[in-house]
Parts: C-alpha cells; sequence; structure tokens
C-alpha cells in the first residue's frame, strides 16, 4: 500500500509527504490504410512520491514497483521505497522553501467512473466496432484508418496529512481518419468519440455523419475570400481560439506574470455569452474523478461566467504560492511534480448548447453569414506566443461561406485575429455542441477575423 | 538479460517475436526566472513484444514489470493469431547482428550529482537574467537520461546497448510595456555531461536577441525571395519534406505511392536531401533501430529527383524495397514506426553573400520557434528575421512566419550555400504519439526565390 510508503517518508521528511500510484491496462486495435493490422496490450504501473523536508519540497517517480497487473498489489516494496525516497529527499535538499500544507480527508463526492461495458469488452467487440467504421467511411478513391482503445486504470492518492482516495476508472477512444489523395491535393478528415464508457450506435454514427458531411463539403475547392471577415470556428476548429485563455486561466501563468488575465477577477473581459467551466464531475468522460492527484476532492469549477473572469485554475504547489487554495486541479504522472491542469472545460451560453445541431456543419450559424469562412481544422496552432491571444495559422480544413451556405474548400488561405478581441463580441453560438478532445463545444460565429489568400 | 529474452523468445509459437527491454535513468532540472522550479531523478524501466504469427496481424505487448515478460510474450502472441490480416504481413531481409554497443557516455551523467547539474543549469540561466533588466522571465532546463537498451528477434539479432543522451534549453522573455519577445536557445546531444559545458554564449545571445527584438519592427507581410538560415532550413526540410518520404504514408496507399514516385521531380538539380543514422556523433544517430536493422545514410532526393525513401522492414517489403533502418520507438511503451533520424540538405556551392548579392528585397529568416506540416502545406515560425536590401543584410524585424505548398516551394529552391552544418538542438520529433524522438537536421543557407511570409497580425491585448 503507499500508505506503507508514506510510513516511511514521514519517518525521513519533517514536512510530510503525499504520493500517487496508478495501474493502467490498455488494449488497442489498430487498423490502418483500410486493413485491420495490429492488436496490442500495455501494462504499467508507478508510483510518484512527494516529500516536504526542513521547508522544502521535492519529488521522484518510478516504474520499479513490485508486483503489477496479475497480482495487482500497489505495494511500493522496501527495496524500490529507499532509493525513491532518496531521490524525492535529494529532489528536495534542492528545491526553494515552499510553505505547502497537505490537505487533511474531505467528503468526496460519488461518482461513477468505471464502466463493466467498457471493462469487459473483449478484443472482438473493439475489433467489431472497427469494421462497422471501416464500412461505413470506405469509398471510391478513399483510405481510412481506425483506431480504438480501451483502458482500465486504478488510482490510489494519499498524504501524510490523513487524506487518502482510491478509484477505478474506463476510457474509450475511438478515432478514424479518411484520406483522398488526388494528384497534389492532400485531404484528411478525421474525428474522434471519447468517453468514459463504451458508446453506443449513435455516438458511432455521429462520428461517420461528421466525417461525411465535412468529406462531402470538401470535394469542391472554390476560391478563399479575403478581408476581415465573419469565420465560424467549429467544435475542432476552435483550439486557436481558446488556447490563449485556458492558458492565461492558469494559475501558475497568473504567478508567472504572464496572463493577461491576471488581476482581472471580476472583470467583464469577454462577450457577456461567453462562460468557461472545468468540469470535473462530468458524467462519462474520462478525465472526470472524484479526487485530484493531491487528494483534494473534485467538484464544478466556474472560471468565466457570462464574460467575467471568476478565478483560475490551482495545485496545491500554485495555490500555496498564491496564497490561495487548490481548486483540485492538480494533474501527476509518474515522473515530475504535480502541474495543475484541467479535466472537462465546458463552454458556451451559461454552461453549453442544445446539441441538436445534427451533421449540419456550423450548428445553425450559416445562414447569418453572407461571406466568410468555416474553419474546422488549422495548422501550427500553439506556436508561437500563444498566451498573448495574437494568432495568424494557415487553415488545414476550411470552407467558404457564402449566403449563408458553404460553396467548398478553400485551400491556400490564412486566418489571423487576436482572440481577447475576438472573444469579447461574439456572433453566435451554433446549437452543435459536442466533446471536441477535453473541451466541450457548440460552433462559434466570430466577426472581423482577418482572411488572407496565399 | 540477453540470455533470459532468448529464452522467452524459444518459448514463442509465432513466425517472428521481438522483445526490447530498456531500463533507464534520467533527470531533469527546470528554473523558472530566479527560482527552481524542480529537480527531480526518475528511474522508469520496462519491456516490449511485438509478434506476427502466420496470416495474423501484429501482435503488440507492453510492460513495467519485468516478471511479466513470458505471460506478455505469450499475450502477444495470442493478438497476433486474433488478428487476421489479408495479404499478410512480410518484412524485409535484415541479417541478423549480434552486438554489444556502448556508445559514448562523455562523462556518464549517472555519477553527477544532482547538486551539480543545478549549479550548472543556475549559471546558465543567470546569463539569461544578467543580459538586460529588460529580460522578465526566462525557463531554462537541464534533461539527461542513460538508457540500457537490450533487444532480440527470432531472426537472431541480438543487441545491448547503452544510450546517453542530453539537453540543455533557456527561453529569456523581454518585456517592455506591452511588447513580449522571446529569444531561445536549444542544445540536444547524444552523449554526456562533458558536452554540456561552456555553452554560456549561446544563452547570452539568445536573451540578447529578445531584448533585441523589442525594437524590432514586425515584417511587412507578403511574398519575398527569402533565405534560410541553416538551423530554419534544416527544420524546413524535416517538417515539409522529410515526413513524406516516411514509408508508413505511402506504402499502403495507392494514391500516395502515385505522388511520391521515385524519379519524380521536387526541385531543381542543385537540391540534394538525405536522412543519416549513422552519421557520428549526432543526436538522431544509432548503431541500429529498433528493429535491428543496421542504420545508414538513404539519399531521398538527389539532383531533384525523389531517389529513395525510409523503411522499417515491414514496409520496404510491401514496396520491394530494401529496409534503410529507420524503426524507431521512443521507448518500450511503443511500437517501433517509420521515423526520421539525422535529416539533411547537402552541401551545396558557394557562401551567403553569393545568396543575398542579388536580392533587391528579401527576407532573412533565421533559427525556428515551431513548424507544422500537414502534408502538402506548412506554417513555420522563425525565432528572428532580417531584411535583404540591395544585397545585404538589413533590419532586425519579428514574427516571420513562412507558410506554404510543399511541392511549390521545394520547386523554388534555387541556390545553396556550402556552408553546411547540423543543428544539435534538443526538443525532438513528434509523430503517432510518440514524442519526443531524438533527431537531427542538418542544412546550408537556402535561398527559396518566393515565399510567402506573414506576420502583420493586429496586437491586442485582453
Amino acid at each position: 500500500m503507499i500508505e506503507r510508503l508514506l510510513e516511511r517518508a514521514r519517518r525521513r521528511a519533517d514536512g510530510g509527504a503525499d504520493a500517487l500510484w496508478r495501474q493502467v491496462e490498455r488494449t488497442s486495435v489498430a487498423f490502418e490504410w483500410g486493413r485491420l493490422k495490429a492488436a496490442g496490450v500495455a501494462e504499467e504501473a508507478g508510483v510518484n512520491v512527494r516529500v516536504r523536508h526542513r521547508g522544502r519540497v521535492g519529488v521522484a517517480g518510478t516504474t520499479a514497483v513490485a508486483g503489477t497487473a496479475g497480482g495487482a498489489t500497489d505495494d511500493v516494496g522496501a527495496q524500490h521505497a529507499a532509493p525513491l525516497l532518496d531521490r524525492a529527499l535529494a529532489s528536495a535538499a534542492l528545491g526553494e522553501e515552499l510553505d505547502l500544507a497537505f490537505p487533511a480527508q474531505a467528503p468526496l463526492p460519488a461518482m461513477a467512473t468505471f464502466f463493466d461495458r467498457a471493462a469487459n469488452a473483449s478484443l472482438d467487440d473493439l475489433i467489431g466496432i472497427g469494421r462497422s467504421l471501416l464500412e461505413r467511411l470506405e469509398r471510391e478513391g478513399c483510405r481510412v484508418n481506425v483506431t480504438i482503445e480501451r483502458e482500465t486504470a486504478e488510482t490510489r492518492v494519499a498524504n501524510s496529512a490523513g487524506a487518502a482516495g482510491a478509484y477505478r476508472s474506463t476510457a474509450i477512444g475511438i478515432s478514424a481518419e479518411l484520406w483522398r489523395i488526388a494528384g497534389d491535393d492532400v485531404l484528411a478528415i478525421g474525428d474522434a468519440v471519447e468517453g468514459a464508457d463504451l458508446p453506443g450506435d449513435d455516438a458511432v454514427s455521429a462520428l461517420v455523419g461528421s466525417v461525411n458531411a465535412r468529406f462531402e463539403h470538401a470535394l469542391r475547392v472554390v476560391a478563399p475570400p479575403q478581408g476581415a471577415l465573419p469565420v465560424i470556428f467549429t467544435p475542432l476548429g476552435l483550439s486557436a481560439l481558446m488556447l490563449p485563455v485556458t492558458q492565461a486561466l492558469s494559475g501558475k501563468a497568473v504567478l508567472q506574470g504572464i496572463s493577461p488575465l491576471a488581476a482581472r477577477i471580476g472583470e467583464q473581459v469577454f462577450d457577456t455569452s461567453f462562460s468557461l467551466t472545468d468540469d470535473a464531475l462530468r458524467a462519462g468522460r474520462a478525465a472526470s474523478r472524484p479526487v485530484d492527484d493531491e487528494c483534494v476532492p473534485s467538484r464544478t469549477t466556474c472560471l468565466v461566467e457570462r464574460g467575467v473572469v471568476r478565478r483560475f485554475v490551482y495545485d496545491l504547489e500554485t495555490s500555496a504560492r498564491a496564497r490561495t487554495q487548490s481548486t483540485g486541479h492538480g494533474q501527476r504522472t509518474i515522473f515530475g511534480k504535480p502541474v495543475p491542469g484541467y479535466t472537462n472545460i465546458v463552454i458556451g451560453e451559461g454552461g453549453g448548447g442544445r446539441g441538436d445541431g445534427g451533421d449540419e456543419l456550423g450548428g445553425g450559424l450559416l445562414r447569418d453569414v453572407k461571406d466568410g469562412l468555416l474553419v474546422d481544422e488549422l495548422i501550427g496552432v500553439g506556436q508561437g506566443n500563444v498566451i498573448g491571444g495574437a494568432f495568424s495559422h494557415p487553415v488545414a480544413l476550411a470552407y467558404r461561406v457564402e449566403r449563408g451556405a458553404i460553396s467548398g474548400r478553400v485551400k491556400d488561405a490564412a486566418v489571423a485575429g487576436n482572440a481577447y478581441h475576438l472573444w469579447k463580441r461574439v456572433g453566435g453560438f451554433g446549437t452543435d455542441a459536442r466533446w471536441a478532445g477535453a473541451r466541450y463545444t457548440p460552433s462559434v460565429l466570430l466577426d472581423g477575423v482577418s482572411v488572407a489568400r496565399r | 538479460m540477453i540470455d533470459r529474452l532468448t529464452a522467452a523468445l524459444g518459448r514463442s509459437r509465432a513466425d517472428y517475436t521481438e522483445i526490447r527491454v530498456e531500463r533507464t535513468w534520467s533527470t531533469a532540472v527546470t528554473f523558472r526566472g530566479r527560482r527552481l522550479e524542480s529537480a527531480t531523478a526518475s528511474e522508469d524501466q520496462g519491456g516490449f513484444v511485438r509478434a506476427l504469427s502466420a496470416g495474423g496481424g501484429w501482435g503488440v505487448a507492453s510492460f513495467t514489470s519485468l516478471d511479466r515478460l513470458e505471460a506478455m510474450v505469450a499475450r502477444a502472441v495470442e493478438l497476433s493469431r486474433a488478428v487476421r490480416v489479408t495479404p499478410p504481413i512480410r518484412l524485409a531481409d535484415v541479417a541478423p547482428h549480434q552486438a554489444d554497443a556502448i556508445l559514448d557516455l562523455d562523462g556518464d551523467v549517472r555519477g553527477i550529482p544532482i547538486a551539480e547539474k543545478k549549479r550548472l543549469l543556475e549559471a546558465y540561466n543567470g546569463e539569461l537574467l544578467a543580459v538586460s533588466d529588460r529580460v522578465v522571465d526566462t525557463v531554462a532546463t537541464y534533461r539527461d537520461e542513460v538508457s540500457e537498451y537490450w533487444y532480440v528477434n527470432s531472426d537472431g539479432t541480438a543487441l545491448h546497448e547503452l544510450r546517453p543522451e542530453v539537453t540543455l534549453s533557456g527561453t529569456a522573455v523581454a518585456r517592455r510595456n506591452g511588447t513580449i519577445e522571446k529569444g531561445l536557445e536549444s542544445i540536444g546531444l547524444r552523449r554526456g555531461w562533458s558536452s554540456v559545458q561552456d555553452k554560456a554564449a549561446g544563452f547570452r545571445q539568445a536573451a540578447e536577441r529578445a531584448v533585441q527584438l523589442l525594437d524590432a519592427p514586425m515584417v511587412t507581410g507578403g511574398a519575398y525571395p527569402v533565405i534560410l538560415d541553416p538551423e530554419l532550413a534544416g527544420v524546413f526540410i524535416h517538417e515539409a519534406f522529410g515526413h513524406l518520404s516516411e514509408a508508413d504514408f505511402v506504402y499502403e496507399n495507392p494514391q500516395a505511392r502515385e505522388m511520391m514516385t521515385l524519379g519524380r521531380r521536387f526541385g531543381k538539380p542543385a537540391l540534394n536531401v538525405g536522412d543519416n543514422g549513422a552519421a557520428p556523433g549526432l543526436r538522431g544517430t544509432l548503431p541500429f533501430d529498433d528493429e535491428g536493422t543496421p542504420t545508414q545514410d538513404t539519399p531521398l532526393i538527389k539532383a531533384g529527383i525523389l531517389v529513395g525513401r525510409l523503411h522499417s522492414r515491414e514496409t520496404a517489403a510491401t514496396m520491394g524495397e530494401r529496409a534503410t533502418g529507420n524503426a524507431r520507438a521512443i521507448s518500450f511503451r511503443h511500437p517501433p514506426i517509420v521515423r526520421m533520424t539525422n535529416t539533411y540538405i547537402a552541401n551545396g556551392q558557394g557562401s551567403f553573400d553569393d545568396l543575398i548579392r542579388d536580392v533587391k528585397l528579401g527576407v532573412y529568416a533565421c533559427g525556428a520557434f515551431g513548424g507544422q506540416t500537414l502534408l502538402e502545406n506548412f506554417s513555420f515560425t522563425a525565432a528572428y528575421g532580417r531584411m535583404i536590401r540591395d544585397g545585404h543584410l538589413a533590419e532586425l524585424v519579428k514574427d516571420v512566419v513562412l507558410a506554404g505548398n510543399l511541392f511549390q516551394t521545394l520547386d523554388r529552391i534555387d541556390h545553396i550555400a556550402g556552408d553546411f552544418r547540423w543543428n544539435q538542438m534538443g526538443g525532438g520529433c513528434g509523430k503517432g504519439g510518440q514524442a519526443p524522438l531524438p533527431v537531427t537536421e542538418g542544412a546550408p543557407h537556402v535561398r527559396i526565390e518566393e515565399a510567402l511570409v506573414g506576420g502583420d497580425v493586429p496586437a491586442g491585448s485582453a
């Protein structure tokens, strides 16, 4: 038990300790260019320990732990515990002083993180999902890649203040990519379904519908428009607009003095229709959990409420430095120290769209656009000085919108703007809210995005 | 260990089986401003099994507990049999090798106390901060590892290697009022402690650059003759061409094969491109890839014509070509996939001055903050640029973003200088969820007749 490791840690570190033990088993199936090619399993177990000694904090991690799958035990073992603690204490000896307090036990929310249907799905079940996707996506002149992953995990966290949490979890990820190469025109359209439970037929159909809709509109290539134009960003295309905001809402960026949102708590910074919540309790999501990786109970945290900045996300270290409370956003891997991280980001008018947009791209926003773009994927998001808000990216997948309808795919175009300016006036949210990676969002219409031809 | 792995191989019922085991010791130190963010030492270990049965697909198993070795071999075999593949997967022949290759550890990092690593990085971080009081923030990282590596396969290959790696990086953030600029220094080597001493000058220059950029205007967007410095030219050839030459993209996709037909013209006769996993002393260099194939120098473009591609044993067999030693995995957690090693634009002729002499108005784009390619389209952010006016270098400019179509841009490379150099940077390549893979890029100065330079994005604040 990690409690035994913590006991050993307590004897050597005068300011206490905490630890995370995690064991993961993953099954995967890969269809490559239309053919079932590989099936795999992965078993991984490891422990990360943090100590506070003489006011300084250090961490260490290892995958050299005794016994893993088969005999599921989280005992670190004396022969591994001693060198692990040596390394953690050596790490602490170098560190700066930090007034880190390990939280006491608090009630954890009751929630479902483990789904039998996902855990018990056989290899053949997973292969079957892949085959049905292939059959529905394949067409003349195209090739399809599909991967399916199922993960079951067990997580235990505990600290020397007596707090502890343990939960089992499942996760399923299904992704598909449709490729068409015609001469030197390369078109790749992908989408994914992710969740804690095995997706139903409706979710798999939605994936097919999403890929098909974007493919059909992409066959005709048209010239891009030019100028400051209305642009619809689909849930998948919204990254360039969201990344600066989520980076700036991290307590770590605030502490480092690089967040443009620091010191703006309570101010109206965004359009009144823009709200952003991080929801660690969201049902059915793989990132949901009753407790974070530092023994802090999970909760739903509203960060931006109707355009007003409400709070930032913190883990134990950043909250100690900022003299505030952890918001339960501590995330740690086996290696390295915990960092503040998001779980499930929900965007929209007061927390979500209606989600009834069906397969129509833009979720009903097209009709409001005379001449503009619908952006589904950009190239190079995350490069450069992201947190400042300015972005400039060539499009990877975008469509021209003329007189309220999609007229075709545009190539050789780039969009630019400043995320903070653009979020000040939102032209509208679509009715197509969905999960795109860790984000739940509808399409968004933003006006005055700079569109350039090349 | 080799004996234990060979015994486990012997019990496999598959037609082909391979086992990799790795044990990695690493340390990482990070400074943020004047504050030590973290200093940690980690130990990671695990194994990987891949099996292929007649008519079956790949059965793959990875694990962190070595007690599970035999069970995981059986599991991989079972998975291979559960996946039926037609036509069957074939592997190109590679002669079996037995080797005990200890790469030059160059000062074994495992013998250096972490406190000393902290002191080294603190000094380099201090160089960044000391340049100017306009340097308001820094991020400096030191990372090292030594990985002990064992590999056996049922063709008779047995390898044991010690693989060292050390990376240093520093970012200086300079600010004046609302303007924020960055300067970046990055070093990545397949070597040890001795190789990261005396690197202060590069850190100083990075911070000086950040401060100078505060006064630099944004480049005016438009089409220009553009000269890439060797660093950016290397990143360009890796991102914009190298990934297309990875055969797993083309081998089972008829349209992609057609696009990448050997003999197709990709550039002017001056253009020669290759990938050399055997080049001595580079970060992407190893004696063997992760299928036990010896690494080699593979020409990809010769005199502007596509002449080769990068292969695993599977892609080579499918295409009737030879394995090139490019099947690589970042760790035991992953299967080997087709990757680059040390990718280069070969040396041309003449000097940098010869490239700019007849340029009336152009951009000299230097260094790389990042780059991404989505097949035929790419976007690169240069660290900084200089305008070229009437054949001479003129003012410093910032926000130099190059975007374009790969085929058009390669074809517009009209002059390659004779000042080749390898760029031993940190970071690495990402593909198929495996990042960062240690790679190196090399190039001389390269001129593109005309390329689109963007950058004048409206400034703004929250």
